[in-house]
């Protein structure tokens, strides 16, 4: 922060004082017809002076010579004009060029205007993705889209994001957008690293028709990113910088009235459970404030203390977190040529204690004519991201969760030097100070990007360019998880019910590549016969993946700080891994305009896989879309305020190979595998045992057909822009590789069956409310309503694992919507009432999984809205999910430790377990409401709320994973002309302060955490868990300061 | 124009040519595609031995061998009884190990030159099917192992699993039997008898005899006859040269006492006051064989299950029950009792269990013979066995303890067979030396003696010396036991319309269980 006020006094410094010489000038606005402009705005550059034109397009206004004025009007080009010594003017405007007619880059890397295209697309601009200054290009997609699901998979420094497209298609394969960076297809990891400083536009294909040219990826839709290139004749120098604080932004939902202790400690005169001193669960006595002893006396007799009374320790155990994120480009052109350069260095700390994140980025852009039939275009980027974490996220939080409330936490960290925070005097003998978790189990790994590409282009006679283009991007990782040891003293070991274990230290590192080619070779050939325009693409596309990784890992350390493999006892563990894959595809691509207003595409593309039999790599697959301009054909929508009605419509085919993960490619998965295992080999006895996996015969590629249409209408020249669109998909033959029973021989098996189907409507309106001289209102929203089920799988199987933790699954089910969480129950009358017993008044846990919920937000919504006055500029974006259920597996951990705030609702008494009934004991199969029968034991640590019956019932952790978060909110100050002065060394200056996240409003029955986390990671369709093995999720809040030399 | 499509048509006819070779290069430079059963063989005999010492921690637990120690809380239905995931995780690991028998089988049958891997591999499948239905009861068997043919196999009824168990060991002793001419020798991939087929035939006997008894009156079965062969009359022990090494430790050593870094293994049980009555005086004196197994004996640590107050003591580093007093973890590891150490081989049968279920047999009337020497030969054969290192020397002289045994008990129809007088006296004497052999060794089976005969006795209430059962009991039984633990989760997931419903742990009965 200190860094933006040095900069502002800086500002400050260039105004410069204004002289008044005026004189009044007026003047006519006139069109190229020579009809007068209504409602012009002329203003001085500079300053705040400003006029608007009448309705015959004359003006009158003060300036002075030298001046320079600008004249805008809507649906025309911005003019500027010095003043001279005239004292009027005839001013003519250009006609702006309509939206429609914007030039959108589509599959492929082919150029279309937009009026031409028969799909739904998107196109977020750069500025508009960088408002929040995320530092992660992911991120800064939430809500923006329709159709488009953004979602943050885990917190932390080095979160993670799932990217979906238009809702899940395969059942267990990869179902993530597809990332093309300026036209080479890139893993979708890359979208963490790029810099969003410097992207141009990203143009989001929703539909699999629409990229149905990128080949068998392009099922999922695709995000096509353009990078930043120079501009003729403009040179410009940015430089910016931004601080950002991280801060928990929702803590899960505690108790705070009962302390450590338990039944088990015994009861007091009043029957209730008595504190305790070394207790992790919190089911002891109520909070009455008396100071006591905490712990087992420690060697020395000295004895750790506590007053019995909540604290908010939980809380503050979380950090702020700052991201430090500086930034430089430079963009320049002339005739020949275009260069951007870029460079972002961020340093980031996160709210988990001691994590860290650093990210520096360097782009490479530019283009050159040699001659004037060759172009070459080459843009680069190299990444580097450095972590250094916990590796026991999970584990930490765990321990801070079995810290009771009347323990403060924060008093923990030194663990070092506090006789009481170090494990050997730490009060708690069976979990660890959380602090020290995070501190001896650590992960420090690297992980480098580099992204290049080529591009020649040969336009040998008008109209035919022949491209060739050489994409690579590799990743290249390595990393070491280091575990320290700790001796615990004998003491430590025997004192009070002590478990603790002495921890030998050990160490793992690993390091690995992936790296793919991607070449493509094509004709693209255009020629405009009479009314009609022939647009011809062929080429052929070769890709190459390949990947690697080393492990190699030792325990028992004997020197203890000594982190290298060599330092170990034993053999050191030691795995390798090599993938390659390959894939040919030859496409075709064609587009007929008639007269401006209609244009039929279609394309055509046939795959070949090396992943496959021989008899099944081979696939073909087809696409058609059309476009209909009604606004240029029918007179009745000419003269209404519609300026723009296109219908669009499509069908398309794409095959896809859906095997293996981002890392392997799905290559060698057709041969059941044999492995050594159980400590093999023995001496020179070799053995292998044979794998879990099946796979049936004859994998072959599934197929998504779908169809779509829609319309995009503008209105009032561009200021109501809307888009509506209809989808429907289904996804045959799936490639599933699913757990099946181990009862045959075999845990997984991989095999070509069942059916998804998704449909469903996506909007997006825009409107620019208000528009004059100092202002701008403009609100908008995108609306996606997703109906994505599983129609069926198989006789055989009717339900697919895809995920899970603790007791709660997230399965495919034919006939449900995809995927559905699965888990336990109560038995339940048919009115939905738990069913207990009538003596006990305990309830039933089902005695088999039942399907609890959907996991998939059937709507969202995202609102947008923006605000420029004069030279401040406001903006806002809120997101909301709706109608989806989560899991939240930390749920019976919290209740484990007596931290749940469930487990206080009944003050830990007897309680009657609510809208329960019990079976009538004279007519068996009907039901009484239960108002009389309670729970006997209402306490935890032997009692209801730590017993199975509790906490092994998914459906108590089951709540709606619905939420409003306020994504973005920024506001910028440029600063004017008029101050940044005569100098000319700065030309443009802004100032902003942003947020992001700043508020999440989840559903009142979810106490836990961000329906958008996953414990199944960023690469599984198992959604709708979330767990401990992410930090709370995080509100981010910070400034800018961005000058333009 | 006409250039640049014949141009193309070259590019396309060129590449259709190479394609194939660019395309060729799925061959997994990673794992192998196959494997022998040369190669098998030894692995999958580890394998059972590891899924052994996870019937022995869950036979162990409800057994009452083993008991929740200090410093450990939240063991749930591991002392309620009330189950909902124990042992649930033996289904999968002996499933997986069956699958690698099934290989072997499916690999070599009918083909002469592989007879004697066949054979093993059959009677490695009868000994892993038992330990299935005597855990589970009805389980997939004929439908089991067919891999993409049946992904939902169907459960077979327990009864006809044991029938159909014995066929196939009589048939993997006729293929042994049927020539010697041309058949590979088992060598070194015969972990468990070191390619001796005579014994692998006494193994397969002595199956079938267990099978037998337990199967008694409720199963019919084909053949009651034994091959001349006998049972077996030493400790089968699996050892692939276990070592103090990363993964290569005797499984037990490795759960119980140290991993291979001298780390401690685990510390959350302890001994039963119930079990240790069976050394220590209460209920018989048995110095020689105390001594030789729990450590600091006799005054160790004991619990009852489910008694979990503070006054509880913590295990210690290395066990109770390794009884060695040089504990430093990276080092030690060579002695006598059951966690003798990290070389030691495992039981996947103990000579005295052969001798108790020969005693027994000659009770019931399947077999004739001294059924004295039989059950003196048991209790001989378990000191043997506690007496011995882990480089299979015997430390000692457990021919005169177990003779001072029989003298300091003599009193005792439960040392003394003398004094058991009516067959069901016998029983009880046969079962609770069986108990008292199996002690921590393998529980399970423990555990399904108990449930088929009610022996040993216990008393209900009782105190920590007179029953095993927890203090925290669920159960709805007499007994204060639960019956059987539940079919996984899995199969309910994927098997749900096989998988038998309404089993509970207190009313679901093992076919051949009281």
């Amino acid at each position: 922060m200190r860094k933006v006020l040095s900069l502002l006094a800086v500002l400050v410094c260039f105004v410069v004082e204004v002289s008044a010489q005026s004189k009044p000038i007026s003047g006519r606005i006139v069109d190229k017809t020579g009809q007068p402009i209504p409602n012009a705005t002329i203003a001085i550059k500079g300053t705040a002076k400003a006029t608007v034109a009448n309705s015959e397009g004359n003006f009158t206004l003060n300036a002075k010579p030298g001046d320079q004025l600008n004249i805008s009007a809507i649906t025309y080009k911005t003019f500027t004009i010095k003043v001279g010594d005239q004292s009027s003017l005839s001013i003519t405007l250009e006609t702006a060029e309509r939206l429609m007619d914007e030039v959108i880059v589509t599959a492929g890397g082919l150029k279309a205007r937009r009026k031409e295209v028969g799909t739904a697309s998107t196109v977020i601009k750069g500025d508009v993705l960088t408002v929040g200054k995320s530092t992660n290009v992911a991120n800064a997609l939430q809500g923006k889209v329709a159709g488009l699901m953004v979602s943050g998979t885990g917190g932390g420094v080095s979160s993670n994001f799932r990217v979906i497209l238009r809702g899940q298609r395969s059942l267990t394969g990869n179902n993530q957008a597809l990332v093309v960076l300026d036209n080479v297809i890139v893993p979708s990891s890359v979208l963490s690293s790029l810099n969003p400083e410097d992207i141009e536009n990203i143009n989001t294909l929703q539909g699999s028709g629409a990229a149905a040219l990128y080949g068998s990826q392009a099922s999922n839709g695709a995000l096509i990113i353009t990078t930043k290139k120079g501009k003729k004749g403009e040179t410009s120098i940015t430089a910016s910088n931004t601080v950002m604080v991280e801060s928990v932004g929702f803590f899960p939902k505690i108790q705070k009235k009962f302390g450590a202790g338990g039944t088990a400690y015994g009861l007091d005169a009043n029957g209730k459970p008595s504190a305790n001193y070394i207790e992790n669960q919190a089911y002891g006595a109520a909070f009455d404030g008396v100071k006591r002893a905490l712990g087992a006396p420690l060697e020395d007799k000295s004895q750790d203390s506590a007053y019995y009374s909540y604290n908010d320790g939980h809380l503050k155990f979380w950090e702020k977190g700052i991201t430090n994120q500086t930034d430089l480009s430079l963009a320049t052109g002339d005739e020949k040529s275009t260069f951007y350069l870029s460079g972002q260095y961020a340093k980031v700390t996160g709210t988990t204690p001691g994590d860290k994140y650093n990210r520096a980025v360097l782009r490479l852009n530019g283009s050159r004519k040699v001659g004037n039939k060759v172009t070459v275009t080459y843009s680069s980027s190299y990444t580097q991201n450095r972590y250094d974490i916990t590796s026991s996220t999970g584990s930490m939080y765990s321990n801070m969760l079995n810290m009771p409330s009347n323990v403060d936490i924060t008093k923990y960290k030194n663990w070092r030097t506090d006789k009481f925070a170090n494990p050997n005097g730490y009060y708690n003998p069976w979990y660890q100070n959380p602090y020290f978790t995070a501190d001896n189990y650590r992960s420090v790994s690297r992980n480098d990007y580099l992204t290049a590409n080529i591009e020649l282009k040969y336009t040998p006679i008008p109209g035919l360019d022949l491209t060739a283009r050489q994409g690579l991007s590799t990743n290249n990782n390595s990393g070491k998880n280091t575990v320290g040891a700790f001796i615990y003293t004998e003491y430590a070991k025997h004192t009070d019910q002590s478990s603790k274990s002495d921890i030998s230290a050990s160490v793992s590192d690993g390091s690995g590549y992936t790296t793919n080619l991607l070449t493509d070779l094509l004709a693209q050939y255009n020629k405009k016969v009479s009314d009609f325009s022939i647009n011809l693409t062929t080429g052929v596309q070769f890709n190459q993946n390949q990947s690697k990784f080393v492990g190699v890992s030792a325990n028992g350390l004997v020197i203890p700080n000594l982190f290298t493999v060599g330092n170990g006892v034993g053999t050191p563990g030691a795995v390798e891994s090599n993938f390659k894959a390959r894939q040919v595809g030859v496409y075709g691509d064609l587009r007929i305009g008639y007269k401006d207003f209609i244009f039929l595409h279609g394309t055509s593309r046939n795959d070949w896989v090396s992943i496959l039999n021989p008899e099944n790599r081979s696939f073909f697959y087809p696409s058609v879309d059309v476009s209909f301009i009604a606004s240029e054909v029918f007179d009745i929508i000419k003269n209404s305020p519609i300026n723009y009605l296109k219908l669009r419509g499509g069908w398309s085919k794409v095959g896809q190979v859906n095997l293996g993960t981002s890392s392997d490619f799905g290559a060698y998965y057709l041969l059941p595998t044999f492995n050594p295992t159980n400590g093999f080999p023995f001496g020179s006895l070799a053995g292998y045992t044979v794998g879990n996996g099946l796979v049936s015969n004859n994998l072959t590629p599934e197929f998504t057909k779908g169809i779509e249409f829609g319309f995009d209408l503008n209105a009032y020249q561009d200021r109501i822009t809307t888009s509506v669109t209809y989808f429907d998909t289904k996804t045959d033959n799936q490639t599933v590789n699913t757990t099946i029973s181990n009862t045959t021989g075999f845990t997984t098996l991989l095999t070509n069956t069942g059916q998804t189907q998704t449909k469903g409507i996506e909007v997006t309106a825009n409107v620019v409310a208000l528009r004059s001289k100092d202002w701008e209102v403009s609100v908008g929203g995108n609306y996606s309503y997703e109906h994505n089920v599983v129609n069926f799988i198989s006789a055989d199987l009717p339900k697919l694992f895809l995920s899970g933790s603790g007791t709660g699954s997230s399965f495919a089910m034919g006939g449900k919507v995809f995927p559905v969480i699965m888990g336990y129950d109560y038995e339940r009358d048919k009115q939905g009432h738990v069913i207990v017993d009538r003596t006990t008044g305990l309830p039933t846990k089902t005695s088999e999984i039942v399907v609890l919920g959907n996991a998939t937000p059937r709507h969202r919504l995202g609102l947008n809205a923006g605000v420029s006055f004069k030279n401040f500029h406001f903006s806002v974006l809120f997101e909301h999910r709706g109608d989806y259920k989560i899991f939240n597996s930390m749920g019976p951990e919290m209740d484990w430790s007596g931290q749940g705030y469930r487990t206080a609702v009944y003050n830990r008494e007897s309680f009657i377990y609510p809208n329960s009934v019990y079976e009538d004991a004279n007519k068996p199969g009907t039901y009484i409401t239960n108002t009389s029968v309670a729970i006997a034991n209402g306490n935890g640590n032997n009692g209801f709320w730590t017993d199975g019956i509790n906490r092994d019932v998914t459906s108590n952790y089951v709540t709606s994973g619905s939420f409003w978060k306020l994504r973005e909110v920024s506001l910028s100050y440029s600063v004017p002309a008029s101050i940044l002065g005569k100098t000319k060394v700065i030309k443009d200056a802004t100032i902003s302060v942003q947020g992001r996240n700043l508020f999440l409003i989840m559903a009142k029955d979810n106490l836990y955490t961000d329906p958008e986390y996953s414990v199944a990671g960023n690469d599984n369709n198992g959604v709708g868990i979330t767990g401990l093995n992410s930090a709370p999720p995080s509100r981010f809040y910070g400034a800018t300061i961005s000058l333009k030399f | 124009m006409r250039k640049i499509i014949a141009g193309i048509s070259v590019a396309v006819v060129v590449l259709g040519t190479s394609c194939k070779k660019y395309l060729d290069i799925n061959t997994n430079p990673n794992q192998a595609t196959s494997a022998t059963p040369e190669l098998i063989l030894p692995q999958a005999l580890v394998n059972t031995a590891s899924a052994i010492n996870g019937y022995n921690t869950y036979g162990s637990q409800i057994a009452g061998y083993s008991a929740n120690a200090g410093g450990y809380g939240g063991f749930g239905e591991a002392i309620t009884y009330a189950f909902t995931s124990t042992g649930t995780g033996l289904w999968g690991t002996t499933y997986d190990n069956l699958e690698d028998y099934q290989t072997i089988i499916d690999k070599t049958e009918g083909i002469v030159a592989y007879n004697y891997f066949n054979a093993v591999a059959k009677i490695m499948k009868a000994y892993d099917f038992q330990l299935l239905v005597d855990a589970f009861n009805d389980v997939p068997y004929e439908e089991a192992l067919l891999g993409v043919k049946k992904l939902t196999p169907a459960y077979t009824d327990g009864k006809t699993i044991y029938k159909s168990l014995t066929d196939e060991l009589d048939k993997a002793i006729a293929t042994i039997n049927q020539t010697a001419t041309g058949v590979t020798p088992l060598g070194s991939s015969d972990v468990l008898f070191a390619g001796n087929v005579t014994k692998w035939k006494q193994f397969a006997n002595t199956i079938k005899l267990r099978l037998l008894i337990r199967g008694r009156g409720k199963v019919s079965f084909s053949n009651s006859i034994f091959s001349t062969d006998g049972f077996i009359t030493s400790d089968a022990l699996i050892d692939p040269v276990y070592v103090r090494d990363n993964g290569k430790q005797n499984p037990a050593w490795n759960t119980w006492a140290y991993g291979y870094t001298g780390s401690a293994a685990n510390k959350a049980w302890m001994p039963t006051t119930f079990m240790f009555g069976f050394y220590d005086g209460h209920t018989l004196s048995d110095d020689g064989r105390g001594a030789a197994i729990y450590y600091q004996y006799p005054a160790t640590g004991t619990n009852r299950l489910g008694y979990e107050n503070y006054d509880v003591v913590s295990s210690p580093t290395g066990s109770f029950w390794y009884s060695g007093t040089d504990r430093d973890g990276k080092s030690n590891g060579n002695h006598v009792g059951i966690l003798k150490g990290p070389d030691a081989g495992l039981p996947a049968m103990l000579a005295a269990e052969s001798y108790f279920l020969q005693a027994e047999a000659v009770v019931r009337g399947i077999l004739t013979g001294d059924g004295a020497a039989l059950f003196n030969n048991g209790i001989t054969a378990s000191f043997k066995y506690l007496y011995t290192l882990p480089d299979g020397t015997v430390s000692g002289n457990p021919t005169d303890d177990a003779a001072a045994y029989r003298t300091k008990n003599a009193s005792s129809a439960l040392v003394n067979y003398a004094l058991a007088t009516t067959d069901d006296k016998k029983i009880e004497a046969i079962i609770t030396q069986k108990y008292i052999a199996l002690n921590f060794i393998h529980g399970h089976e423990a555990w399904n003696e108990y449930r088929r005969t009610h022996y040993p006795s216990i008393m209900t209430p009782g105190n920590a010396y007179t029953t095993f059962a927890s203090v925290v009991s669920e159960s709805t039984r007499p007994d204060k036991l639960p019956t059987r633990i539940l079919y996984p989760t899995s199969e309910s997931s994927y098997n749900s319309a096989n998988m038998p419903k309404g089993i509970t742990p207190f009313s679901s009965l093992i076919f051949w269980a009281l």
